[in-house]
């Protein structure tokens, strides 16, 4: 695991093939979280209206993204 | 190809797409049949047995290196993955993280890296100096052909467990002999 001083180091190393990788792992991270989360949302009822405007993007394509089960259509 | 392979290999191919099912893959991949391998009870899963690479520690060794989310990238931006993955099996369950969540499908494709390592199973019985009718494809020549591909995540798999594709050659050269 970094240490602050690590992580301090390495985002002000301007080094394009750390900093990218981050931003990769990143997306995987949160597309990640997003899938338990929306699924999450799903199940405690949520319409896709709701989970679109929490996230900050149109229905269609939250939709288009997580509905995968029927019982999601 | 298929009708070359003794039942265990054959079992070994159906594990491969549990395994890969099971961790929400998208594709069987050569490290779905690396697991795979390592419960087999033939001469490949007992190579991998002998190396120290067994169900519990490639599974480990999987999730720490985990394919996709890389934890050394996000250190270094201050996020710990490991802290998030708690977090996140707190809330949906052990594994929730790195199930990845998608929905698992019925068949899954097999990967190129995947249909390789079959490909270069069936190669290596061919090269092999057996008569031609015990040129069968086992477990242990899957495993062969799986170390030929040389897949990253395999590799490094492997590597974290402290012991690599020579050493596994070597181990299956072993039992063929004995």
């Amino acid at each position: 695991m970094a240490s602050p001083t690590d992580v301090t180091t390495a985002a002000a190393a301007d080094d394009p093939d750390t900093g990218l990788r981050a931003i990769r792992a990143l997306r995987d991270l949160a597309d990640r979280l997003e899938v338990l989360q929306v699924s999450s949302a799903r199940a405690r009822g949520w319409s896709w209206q709701q989970i679109a405007d929490a996230l900050g993007v149109s229905r269609q394509a939250v939709h288009k993204k997580h509905a995968t089960s029927r019982r999601d259509r | 190809m298929f009708e070359r392979f003794t039942r265990e290999a054959r079992q070994v191919v159906v594990m491969a797409q549990a395994q890969a099912r099971w961790l929400h893959a998208e594709q069987v991949e050569p490290v779905h049949l690396l697991l795979a391998l390592t419960a087999d009870p033939g001469r490949g899963g007992q190579a991998l047995r002998a190396t120290g690479a067994d169900l519990g520690s490639v599974e480990a060794a999987l999730a720490r290196s985990n394919g996709a989310l890389d934890a050394d990238a996000l250190a270094a931006i201050g996020i710990d993955l490991d802290q998030v993955r708690a977090a996140a099996e707190s809330a949906f369950g052990p594994g929730a993280l790195d199930r990845g969540g998608r929905e698992p499908s019925g068949h899954l494709p097999f990967a190129d890296g995947s249909k390789r390592a079959l490909e270069e199973s069936l190669r290596h019985v061919l090269r092999s100096k057996l008569r031609r009718r015990a040129r069968v494809i086992d477990s242990g020549a899957v495993l062969a052909g799986l170390l030929a591909v040389g897949d990253p995540v395999v590799r490094r798999v492997l590597q974290q467990l402290g012991t690599d594709a020579d050493r596994l050659r070597g181990q299956l050269g072993d039992a063929s002999a004995a």
